[in-house]
C-alpha cells in the first residue's frame, strides 16, 4: 500500500514548521462489537491546511473524528500535540487543544435559542454564581453569526429553524470556540449553493489565519477544490495520503473502493422487463414534491436519485402510503393504492428503510422472530404461535439469502450490518412482497457485504420482483439499476435509460444549473 | 436548495395557549354557578391552597423536561411533613423540624437521582419504588396515626400574612422566582433543556449528564421538603396519608400547562397557570359540594381538554 504517505508543505504555504504537525494521531484502533471500526490509523493535522478525509460509508471517518474530539475512547494508539504526547479521553480534554467539531448529526438542543446552543457548556458567567450573562452570549453569538454571514436573530429558538439554518448554527458553534483544529463532517450536505460558497470563503479565511481544518466529504468536487491534502480511509484502515495536484478524481475513487470501480460488482444479465408493477402518475404531496411520474416493471431495478433534500425519500414514503398526497395516483400491479402502509403491505409492497436499526429490525429479538414478523397472519392463520413453523420458515429464508448466523435463534444485534440488512429483506420475502422500495440499502455496510446485497437484488428481480432503489451513491445506481429517475427540488428532473446511466449524467440532472 | 415555502395567514393568528382558555372557562363557569366563588376571601383561599401543589409542580416541570418523572413526590412530601412534626414535638424547635423535612427531601431526591442517573433505572420504576418506601416509612413512623401537638409558630407559616399577602403565597412566589431564575438564567437550567432535548449534545459539550440529572431530582426532593413545611402548617399536624396522590395533581397541572413530555419542551409559566387551574377546579367543585373522588375525574378530563385544544392548533 501507499504507506510512504506524501507529506509536504501546503501549496500556498507561508513558511510553516515543516517537521512537527500541530496534532497527530498514531496507531489508533477502535472496535465495536462485531466491527473493527478503526485499525491502526495514523493521521496528522497541520496549521493552515485543509486536510480532506474521504472514504466510503463505513470506512471509519466519523469514528476517527469522534476519537479525535474525545467522544470515543480509542482502544489503542497515542496523541501528540505539537510533538508532545498528550491524552484525550473526554470532550473537555479535546477542547483544551482547541479541537472543535461540526458533527453530521446535529448536537443542538431544540428548545434552547440559537445563542444558548452556540455556547452550550461554555456559558459566559453572569454576576451571580451559576448564572449566565444572557446579554453577552447573545451579543457574542451575533458576532459569530455575522462572521459567517448568517443573518438571524440569536434569540430564535432552535426548533423553529430549518435544517440548513441548523447547520449554520452548528458551524457558528464550532467557530465560537476559537478552534485551532476544526473538524467538519460533511458540512455542505444540507446547505444551498450560496451557503456553501459562503462556507468555503470562511474556510479559506480560517485557513489563512492558521486554523487546521479536517474536512470529511463525499463530494469529490469539494475535495479537490478545498483540500491541501487528502487522506483515504477504507474499512477502518488508512489507505493513502495524497496531494490533490498529483491525483485525479478517478484515482481517488479507486483508492476509496480499493479496486477499479467497474469491477466492484458484475451485473448479472437481467430478465426482460415484465408487466408494470408500479405506476405513479402526476403525484404531488405536501411534503414537497409535485408532478411525479414513474413506472417500475417486474424484473427491473429502477433507481431514484438526487441530492439529499431533493424529495426522493418523501416520494418513496408517499408511494408506500406513509405520507399524505394531494394529487395524482399510485397503482400497484394495476390496482390503485396509497391509503395506508397496511394496505400497501397487504398488496405486496415492502419498504426497506434507510435506518434498519431503528425502523427495520427488533434488534434484541432473534433472527427468526424478525424474519416472520411481517408474515404472521400467513404463517399462523389460527393466531397461535407455533415455534416449529416459525423456525422452519426462518430457515428457508436464511438459506435462500445466505444469512450468516449460527442459528435462527441468535439475536439480530449480534450480526454484521450486511447480514442485518438481509434479515430485513428476508422479512419481506417471507411476507410475499413483490415490489420493493430500498432506501439507501448499503448505508453503513462494508464493501464486501455491499456486493452481496447487490447480488440479492439481482436475485429478487430474477424471481419476478420489481425494485425501486434510492441511493446517494451514484456509483451504485449506475452499476445496479436498469434505469433511473433523477430528482431535483421536488420534481423529476429526468429519466436515464440504461445506456445513458452514468455518474456524470446523474450529477448533471441532479444539481441546479 | 429547495424553494422556501411561503405560509401566509397562519402565522398572524393570536396564539392563546390551551391552559389560559381552560382557566378562563373554569373561572367563568364557577363564577356563574356559585356566588361565593368571586370573593376576595375565596380568591385568596384558592391561591393559598395552590401553593403546596405549585411547590411540587415547579421542580416536577424540570424533571419532566429531562424526559423523567418523579412519582414519589407526594409520598416524600408526606414523610417530610411527618419528620418535621415529630422533630418539632420532640425538640420544640421549628428550625430543627424544618431541617428534618429538608433532609428527608434531599435524601429521597438524591436517591432517586443516583438510581436513575448512575444505575440507569427508568425514572418511572425508580420513583415508584421510592414512593412505596416513603409511604411505608410514614405509616411505620406514625403507626398510621396523625402527629399532633405542634406549637402555634408552625401554624402561622400558613395562616399568617405579610403586607396583606398570605404567607404561603409569598413563599410560593419566591419559589416560582427561584425556579424561573434557575431554569432560564443559570447553567443548570440550560442543561435541563439539553437533558431532554439532546443529551448527546450535552455530553459532547463536556458536561456530566449524570451529575446534572442527579441535581434535577435533588431539587425536586428539596422542594418537596419546603412543601412539607406549608402542608404541616396548614393542617397544624402531620398525617401519614396527607400527600397521597399529590404527584398526580402536579403532573396534571404540568400537562395542562403545555409542557411536553418530549425533547425538553417545557414552559414554567404554563405550569403556574396549570396549578391555578387545578386549584380553581378543586375549589369550585368544593363550593358546589362535589365529592373529592369526582374531582379527580374532572382533573383528568381537564388535562385531556387542554391538550386537545393545543393539539387542534398543531402546537404539539
Amino acid at each position: 500500500m501507499a504507506s510512504g504517505s506524501v507529506v509536504s508543505e501546503a501549496p500556498n504555504g507561508a513558511a510553516r514548521i515543516a517537521g512537527v504537525p500541530l496534532f497527530e494521531l498514531r496507531g489508533i484502533s477502535k472496535a465495536f462489537p462485531g466491527v473493527k471500526a478503526l485499525d491502526d490509523v495514523s493521521f496528522d493535522i497541520r496549521s493552515g491546511e485543509v486536510h480532506m478525509l474521504v472514504g466510503e460509508n463505513g470506512a471509519g471517518k466519523s469514528t476517527l473524528m469522534k476519537v479525535l474530539c474525545g467522544a470515543y475512547r480509542a482502544d489503542s494508539g497515542s496523541f501528540f500535540y505539537n510533538g508532545e504526547p498528550v491524552t484525550i479521553d473526554d470532550p473537555a480534554a479535546a477542547r483544551q487543544f482547541g479541537i472543535a467539531v461540526i458533527f453530521q448529526e446535529f448536537t443542538l438542543v431544540p428548545y434552547l435559542d440559537i445563542a444558548q446552543n452556540i455556547f452550550l457548556g461554555r456559558e459566559i458567567p453572569g454576576r451571580l454564581p451559576g448564572f449566565i450573562d444572557q446579554r453577552r452570549i447573545h451579543s457574542e453569538a451575533k458576532r459569530v453569526l455575522d462572521l459567517i454571514g448568517f443573518d438571524i436573530d440569536p434569540h430564535l429558538p432552535l426548533h423553529r429553524l430549518g435544517v440548513a439554518q441548523q447547520q449554520m448554527v452548528e458551524i457558528a458553534k464550532a467557530l465560537s470556540q476559537d478552534a485551532r483544529i476544526l473538524v467538519m463532517d460533511e458540512p455542505t450536505a444540507a446547505l444551498s449553493d450560496r451557503e456553501t460558497e459562503r462556507l468555503f470563503a470562511m474556510i479559506k479565511r480560517l485557513k489563512d489565519s492558521g486554523v487546521a481544518i479536517v474536512y470529511i466529504s463525499h463530494r469529490l468536487g469539494e475535495v479537490f477544490a478545498l483540500g491541501d491534502r487528502i487522506t483515504v480511509l477504507r474499512d477502518g484502515r488508512k489507505i493513502a495520503s495524497v496531494l490533490p495536484a498529483e491525483t485525479t478524481p478517478d484515482q481517488l475513487v479507486t483508492l476509496m473502493v480499493g479496486r477499479p470501480v467497474d469491477t466492484t460488482y458484475t451485473r448479472a444479465s437481467r430478465p426482460v422487463p415484465g408487466k408494470v408493477a408500479l405506476e405513479v402518475t402526476n403525484l404531488s404531496g405536501p411534503s414537497g414534491f409535485s408532478d411525479i411520474n414513474l413506472t417500475v416493471r417486474a424484473g427491473e431495478i429502477v433507481g431514484l436519485c438526487g441530492l439529499v433534500g431533493s424529495g426522493r425519500s418523501e416520494v418513496a414514503r408517499a408511494i408506500f402510503g406513509a405520507d399524505r398526497i394531494t394529487a395524482g395516483e399510485i397503482r400497484l400491479f394495476g390496482e390503485p393504492i396509497g391509503a395506508s402502509p397496511e394496505e400497501s403491505v397487504r398488496r405486496g409492497m415492502a419498504l426497506i428503510p434507510e435506518n434498519r436499526k431503528t425502523q427495520g429490525l427488533a434488534l434484541n429479538r432473534s433472527v427468526s422472530d424478525n424474519i416472520i414478523l411481517a408474515g404472521l397472519r400467513k404463517l399462523f392463520p389460527s393466531g397461535l404461535y407455533v415455534p416449529r413453523r416459525a423456525i422452519k420458515a426462518a430457515r428457508a429464508i436464511i438459506d435462500k439469502l445466505r444469512i450468516a448466523t449460527p442459528t435462527p435463534r441468535r439475536a439480530v444485534a449480534t450480526l454484521s450490518g450486511g447480514n442485518q440488512q438481509k434479515v430485513v429483506i428476508g422479512k419481506w420475502l417471507n411476507a410475499d412482497a413483490r415490489f420493493f422500495i430500498f432506501d439507501e440499502p448499503t448505508r453503513g455496510i462494508d464493501v464486501g457485504a455491499k456486493a452481496e446485497i447487490f447480488r440479492l437484488l439481482d436475485h429478487l428481480v430474477h424471481d419476478g420482483a420489481a425494485v425501486l432503489m434510492i441511493s446517494s451513491e451514484q456509483i451504485e445506481i449506475v452499476h445496479i439499476c436498469d434505469r433511473a429517475y433523477v430528482m431535483r427540488g421536488g420534481h423529476i428532473a429526468g429519466e436515464l435509460a440504461h445506456h445513458e446511466l452514468t455518474e456524470a449524467n446523474i450529477v448533471r440532472l441532479g444539481i441546479h444549473q | 436548495m429547495s424553494a422556501h415555502k411561503l405560509t401566509p395567514a397562519s402565522m398572524s393568528l393570536a396564539r392563546v395557549p390551551g391552559v389560559a382558555i381552560v382557566l378562563a372557562i373554569l373561572c367563568a363557569t364557577f363564577g356563574v354557578m356559585s356566588p361565593g366563588f368571586v370573593t376576595p376571601a375565596n380568591i385568596s383561599n384558592i391561591l393559598s391552597q395552590s401553593t403546596i401543589l405549585l411547590l411540587l409542580a415547579l421542580p416536577m416541570t424540570l424533571i419532566i423536561m429531562t424526559e423523567g418523572l418523579d412519582l414519589s413526590m407526594g409520598a416524600v412530601l408526606t414523610l417530610a411533613s411527618i419528620a418535621l412534626a415529630i422533630t418539632v414535638v420532640a425538640t420544640g424547635s421549628a428550625t430543627l423540624g424544618f431541617l428534618a423535612a429538608l433532609t428527608v427531601g434531599f435524601c429521597f431526591g438524591l436517591g432517586n437521582g443516583v438510581l436513575i442517573a448512575a444505575l440507569d433505572i427508568p425514572p418511572f420504576i425508580t420513583t415508584l419504588g421510592t414512593l412505596g418506601i416513603a409511604q411505608g416509612l410514614s405509616l411505620l413512623a406514625t403507626d398510621g396515626q396523625s402527629v399532633v401537638g405542634l406549637p402555634r409558630s408552625i401554624e402561622v407559616i400558613y395562616s399568617g400574612s405579610a403586607a396583606g399577602i398570605p404567607l404561603p403565597v409569598v413563599i410560593a412566589a419566591l419559589a416560582y422566582a427561584l425556579t424561573y431564575a434557575l431554569l432560564y438564567h443559570t447553567r443548570f437550567g440550560t442543561y435541563v433543556f439539553a437533558l431532554g432535548g439532546n443529551r448527546e449534545a450535552l455530553k459532547l459539550a463536556g458536561i456530566s449528564v449524570r451529575g446534572m440529572l442527579i441535581r434535577v431530582y435533588v431539587f425536586g426532593g428539596l422542594m418537596a421538603g419546603f412543601a412539607a413545611l406549608l402542608m404541616t402548617a396548614r393542617l397544624n399536624s402531620a398525617h401519614p396519608t396527607a400527600g397521597i396522590g399529590m404527584e398526580f395533581d402536579a403532573i396534571a397541572a404540568i400537562a395542562v400547562g403545555g409542557t411536553s413530555f418530549e425533547r425538553g419542551n417545557g414552559w414554567l409559566f404554563g405550569t403556574l397557570l396549570g396549578v391555578i387551574a387545578v386549584g380553581v377546579l378543586r375549589n369550585g367543585l368544593n363550593l358546589l359540594a362535589v365529592p373529592s373522588s369526582a374531582q379527580v375525574t374532572c382533573i383528568g378530563a381537564i388535562v385531556i381538554i387542554a391538550l386537545f385544544i393545543d393539539g387542534l392548533r398543531g402546537d404539539r
